[in-house]
Formats: C-alpha cells, sequence, structure tokens
C-alpha cells in the first residue's frame, strides 16, 4: 500500500466516523435504524461470504448460528426483572436468571456459542460436498430454530423474548462491521486465506498440496459462525425482541441473496449489495400495500416485495453470475485509475482499450 | 496371465543393494468388482527416474493415486521411507516428501501463478491460524519467505514474467510448467509426474526432457513418472515398468523393454 492509498483510506475512515456521528444525532430514528440493519446484514454477508464464496463450502445454515448468537447475546444482557416478567410459562434456568453482563462481552459470548455451534454442526456435515452439505446444513439451522423453540425455560420457546435493552446504535453496528471486515480480509489476504481458496478451485489439487481439507474447512466454518453469532447478537439488541421464527431459513435466503448479488467472493460486493438489498427492501414497501393510481386500486398484497427479490436472484444467477464484483475486490489504484471508469463507455462506443494504459 | 508368469516378473524386479526410497508391495486396488491394478510391486531408489508405462486403461494413473493417498489399496502395502504409508490422507503424504501433478491439469485456475506456488508453501507454515490474522511478526517472517521462495522458484521455471497473471489464463504448456513448479514448492523427495508431456510437439517434449534432468539436479529429486512420449520415455528413464491391465507384463532398463515380447504385443497387439 503506498502513501496516496494510505491517505486515502485515512480520510475514508474519518468520512465514515463523521457520518456516524452526524447520523447518530441528527437523522430520524427510521433512517437510522435502516442503516443499522445494513450494517448489520454487512456483517453477516461477509461472515457467509467467507464460508460459501472464499472456501466454496455451501452452506445454508447461517440463520441458525444467527439465532444462538441472538439469543445468547439477548439473555446475558436482559435485565433481571423484565427476565422474570416475560418467563411466565416457565422461570428462566438458574445461572443465567441471575446473570447480566456488559454488552460487549454478551456480544462476545454470543459469538464464541455460535463458533461452538458451528464446529458441532460443521464437524460431521463438512464430510459432506456440494449440494449435499447445502441440504445438511439447512437441516441443522433449522434444527436450532425448533430446539429453541421448545427449550421453554432457555429461550421462552414460541413467545421469544422481549424487553431486550437496546444497546445497538450506528457506532456499534458500524463498528462491528469494520472490525469484521478488518478481521475476515486478514484471513483472507492470510496463507489460511489462500488455502481456503484453493480449496474452492479445486478440491483434489487442493489436498495433494498438502492442505489438510477439513481442518480449514472448519476454520472458515467456525469463523463464520462466530460473526454470524455476533451479528444476531447486535439485531437482538436493535430489535428488542426476537423469537425463534425470526430465524427460519428465509433468513439465510437473504443473506445468500445479498452475497450472490455483490459476488461470491468479494467481500466489496457484500457490503454494497448488503446496503442496497436492505434500502431496496424499505423502499419497496409500497409493493405489500395498496397502490391507487387514481383510476385504478391496485389490492396490495404482504409479500409482493419477496417477488421482486426472486426475480433479480433468478436474473442474477441466470445472466449475470459473478454478480456485481465477481471476485475482484475495492482497490484505490483500481478506481483511480481513468480507464476503470470509461471502460463501460469505451465499450459501449465500440472503441478499444489502449493497452496498458494507466491514465497518466 | 498364469500365475507362474507373474512369479517370473517379481524375479526380474534386480533390488540394488541400496535400500529402496519408495517401495509398493504387491498392491492391489478392486473398484467392485474390477481390478484396477493387481500385485503391482515398486522400488524407487534414490535419485532415480523411472517410468510408468502402458496402453490407456492400464491401471498406471491409479498406481498413482494409490501412492499419493487419492485411494487406499484394496491389498498390499506402501513403504516411504521405511514408513508404512498405505491409506494414509494425500494431504500429509504431500507432507512427508511426495508431491504429485496431474494428467489433466489440476491448477487452481481462478488464482493468481503467484498464489498458486504460495499456496503449495503454505504446508510449511507453522504459525497458527489466529497467528496468521493478527499478522503477528512471526507470521510475517514466514509469509515473506515464502513469497521470496515462490518468486525465486517462478523465476527458475521462466514464469515470473506471468505471476501476477490467472493460472486458467496460462498457455497449455506453461500451465504444465506451473504445475511442476507448485509440485516443487512442497520440498518433495519424490516427484510423481502423471503425463507431462501429454499434448506437447516433439520440441517442447525435448525442452521438457531438458527441465526434468535439470530440476532433478536441483532439487535433488527421485521421479517416477508416466508418460505416452515413448523417445522421452526411452531417453529418459533409467528403468521401466510396464503396466497392462492392471498387471505388470514387464520391468528393467530401456533396452530390456524395448526387446521384450509381452510389451510389444501389448503395444502392438498379437498376431494370431
Amino acid at each position: 500500500m503506498n502513501t496516496r492509498n494510505k491517505i486515502l483510506t485515512a480520510i475514508s475512515i474519518l468520512a465514515l466516523s463523521l457520518f456516524v456521528f452526524y447520523a447518530d444525532r441528527h437523522f430520524d430514528i427510521y433512517v437510522v435504524r435502516i442503516l443499522n440493519v445494513c450494517a448489520i446484514y454487512t456483517i453477516l454477508g461477509l461472515s457467509m461470504n467467507l464460508v460459501n464464496g472464499f472456501t466454496g463450502l455451501f452452506s445454508l445454515g447461517h440463520a441458525g448460528f444467527m439465532a444462538v448468537g441472538a439469543y445468547t447475546t439477548a439473555l446475558l444482557t436482559m435485565p433481571v426483572d423484565v427476565k422474570q416478567q416475560i418467563f411466565y410459562m416457565e422461570p428462566l434456568i438458574k445461572p443465567l436468571n441471575a446473570m447480566v453482563l456488559p454488552f460487549p462481552a454478551a456480544l462476545f459470548l454470543g459469538g464464541v456459542l455460535a463458533a461452538l455451534t458451528g464446529y458441532l454442526i460443521g464437524a460431521p456435515a463438512l464430510r459432506l460436498k456440494g449440494d449435499y452439505l447445502a441440504i445438511a446444513t439447512l437441516g441443522f439451522g433449522e434444527i436450532i430454530r425448533v430446539i429453541f423453540t421448545n427449550t421453554q425455560n432457555i429461550t421462552n420457546g414460541a413467545l421469544g423474548l422481549k424487553g431486550i435493552p437496546a444497546i445497538t446504535n450506528l457506532w456499534w453496528s458500524f463498528g462491528t462491521a469494520a472490525f469484521t471486515l478488518l478481521v475476515l480480509a486478514s484471513i483472507v489476504n492470510s496463507s489460511f486465506g489462500k488455502a481456503m481458496k484453493a480449496i474452492r478451485e479445486d478440491e483434489i489439487a487442493a489436498e495433494s498440496m498438502g492442505i489438510d481439507l477439513f481442518k480449514h474447512k472448519i476454520l472458515s466454518f467456525i469463523t463464520g459462525a462466530f460473526f454470524a453469532g455476533i451479528g444476531g447478537g447486535l439485531l437482538a439488541n436493535l430489535l428488542g425482541t426476537i423469537d425463534p421464527k425470526m430465524f427460519n431459513f428465509i433468513f439465510t435466503f437473504n443473506i445468500l441473496l445479498i452475497i450472490v448479488l455483490g459476488g461470491m467472493g468479494s467481500f466489496t460486493g457484500t457490503i454494497i449489495s448488503a446496503f442496497i438489498i436492505t434500502i431496496a427492501n424499505e423502499v419497496l414497501r409500497f409493493l405489500d400495500e395498496s397502490i391507487n393510481l387514481g383510476f385504478i386500486v391496485f389490492q396490495g398484497k404482504v409479500g409482493l416485495r419477496a417477488v421482486v427479490f426472486s426475480a433479480l436472484l433468478m436474473v442474477v444467477v441466470l445472466f449475470y453470475r459473478n454478480g456485481l464484483m465477481g471476485t475482484n475486490e475495492f482497490s484505490w489504484d483500481r478506481v483511480l485509475d481513468k480507464n476503470f471508469w470509461l471502460k463501460p463507455w469505451l465499450k459501449l462506443r465500440r472503441i478499444p482499450l489502449r493497452k496498458g494504459g494507466n491514465g497518466k | 496371465m498364469n500365475p507362474s508368469n507373474l512369479h517370473s516378473i517379481s524375479d526380474q524386479i534386480t533390488m540394488p543393494e541400496q535400500e529402496a526410497l519408495l517401495t509398493a508391495a504387491k498392491i492391489t486396488m478392486r473398484f467392485g468388482g474390477l481390478t484396477a491394478v493387481r500385485d503391482f510391486n515398486l522400488a524407487l531408489h534414490k535419485g532415480e527416474i523411472v517410468a510408468l508405462i502402458g496402453p490407456n486403461g492400464a491401471g498406471k494413473t491409479t498406481v498413482f493415486n494409490m501412492i499419493t493417498g487419492v485411494y487406499k489399496p484394496s491389498e498390499g502395502k506402501i513403504y516411504f521411507m521405511n514408513q508404512d504409508i498405505t491409506g494414509v490422507r494425500p494431504d500429509l503424504i504431500t507432507k512427508s516428501g511426495i508431491a504429485r501433478t496431474f494428467q489433466n491439469i489440476r491448477l487452481f485456475k481462478g488464482l493468481s501463478v503467484l498464489d498458486n506456488v504460495l499456496i503449495a508453501n503454505h504446508l510449511h507454515l507453522e504459525s497458527g491460524f489466529i497467528q496468521a490474522t493478527m499478522k503477528l511478526p512471526g507470521y510475517r517472517k514466514e509469509e515473506k519467505a515464502f513469497r521470496e521462495k515462490s518468486l525465486a522458484l517462478l523465476e527458475r521455471v521462466d514464469l515470473i514474467g506471468s505471476c501476477n497473471d490467472k493460472a486458467g489464463a496460462l498457455p497449455y504448456g506453461m500451465q504444465r510448467k506451473l504445475e511442476i513448479a507448485r509440485a516443487l514448492a512442497t520440498n518433495p523427495k519424490i516427484l510423481l509426474l502423471d503425463e507431462p508431456a501429454a499434448g506437447m510437439n516433439p520440441r517442447e517434449a525435448n525442452d521438457l526432457t531438458s527441465f526434468i534432468y535439470q530440476i532433478k539436479a536441483e532439487f535433488d529429486l527421485t521421479i517416477l513418472m508416466i508418460e505416452h512420449h515413448m523417445d522421452l520415455v526411452m531417453d529418459i528413464s533409467e528403468r521401466i515398468y510396464v503396466l497392462d491391465y492392471g498387471i505388470t507384463i514387464a520391468c528393467g532398463t530401456p533396452s530390456q523393454i524395448q526387446n521384450n515380447q509381452k510389451v510389444i504385443e501389448a503395444y502392438l497387439g498379437v498376431d494370431n
């Protein structure tokens, strides 16, 4: 990284901090909430991309890990009297009912427990490949949800948890997203990350190059689960209420949509598409309501928004398989290269690109 | 083939005084009812270049797959430096010092040429996952050493100019070379080459011959290779094993093999 890029990076981080600082004070509560969800979806997308995009493991158990993180963090941050209030069917089991931890510790523990769950699920499931792995992890994810529905004295069952303190703010969500990006990018660029990519490219060749397949797959899986748990914890303390139904497989598919749209194997793509999908989800809300065009009234159908996303996913898979970014990442050199911006236009006008042009 | 013939073959395998680096003792591979390789014996000595030849479907690649741990032999044992490596995981076999290339090139196509070689260094990494993620000094040092070593290796095989290109974008001959370079990066004692000259014209095959000689000397290798280019095989190998329908029909020096009646029959067919 040269000096120019370092300065530009520092300026960007400062600009983002200023934005968060300003948004935290002046934006209305609705916008702040959407921005929070954007950042949380970024965390979830990044962690799922490590497993699915970089290691090439088609895993669909993400909602399950989020649930583990969300419940752990929520239970550890809820005040004692709230716990007594909402657990009226069966009281909360012993150590948990009187335990209240500070938010960072609770969040970290949520991640750790999700990682542990990831290990327990990954150890048997990662012996499978491709579609079979997808089915197995999907099944495990659902099992977690069903267990949470039935452990009344820990999770309050189908009643869910209410009155979770709303600690998550923009600093927490954007800060954690930045931290997640930092850690995951560091992994991906390390020797371990290269080994993971090798597994994605060709498992047999990777193994014959001395890469322990299981070790690297489970490392990726556990790391993914850890950050999914943290994302879940932030979400719980943003929403204030959680119940097991929230963490069904549709949630996993939302994250999958983000990483497929952004590009499997590109963190930049994941961040962009996490924001696009989350904001579009709000903007397209009018589709769920009745639309009055003056001369005709369309009856709203709840869930019509999902149709848009499904169609979008199909278009991406059919015509634009690499997603927004493919496996490319953001870099200052690329963005500041004149040809980078001119390329689509030149292509349109059929002007051949000068070879080796650096825009100098 | 009757059993008495088999005995005469194992008698043919003359063992030099020196102890073998790699030994296969009567390894057999069965896939359901099909016996792909039967009672294959091999003794590979340090510094040798040995070829494994035979018509298509003779079971040559199956032998490679058994040695490298991709398949576990149905019967028999494989010893490497007096250690039983039968049925050991492929990555551990590579770690112990046996590297290979593939018949149908298996590069990490979407990754850069340099990354392909760097990945082959990963098995030497001593830092743990957390150390690597936190980029601690110990890890950085190792990473830097890997990088220098890989660049030197790419320089050696004349691929340094394309070290940032995607491996899948290289021309065919260079992909073959990169695959050999990648195998060398694992620091092997034995290199298994599966049809390194496949798809090459005679001139390229000739270049490959000298290339193999050079790397053998430079990296102190023992080489076992499968090859169909007979010129290359006869030129380069000190001993040759001939497989046909999974059975070793001959074994000996190139001149012995050239005059072996059974080998001629296997390749040209028999006149009834």
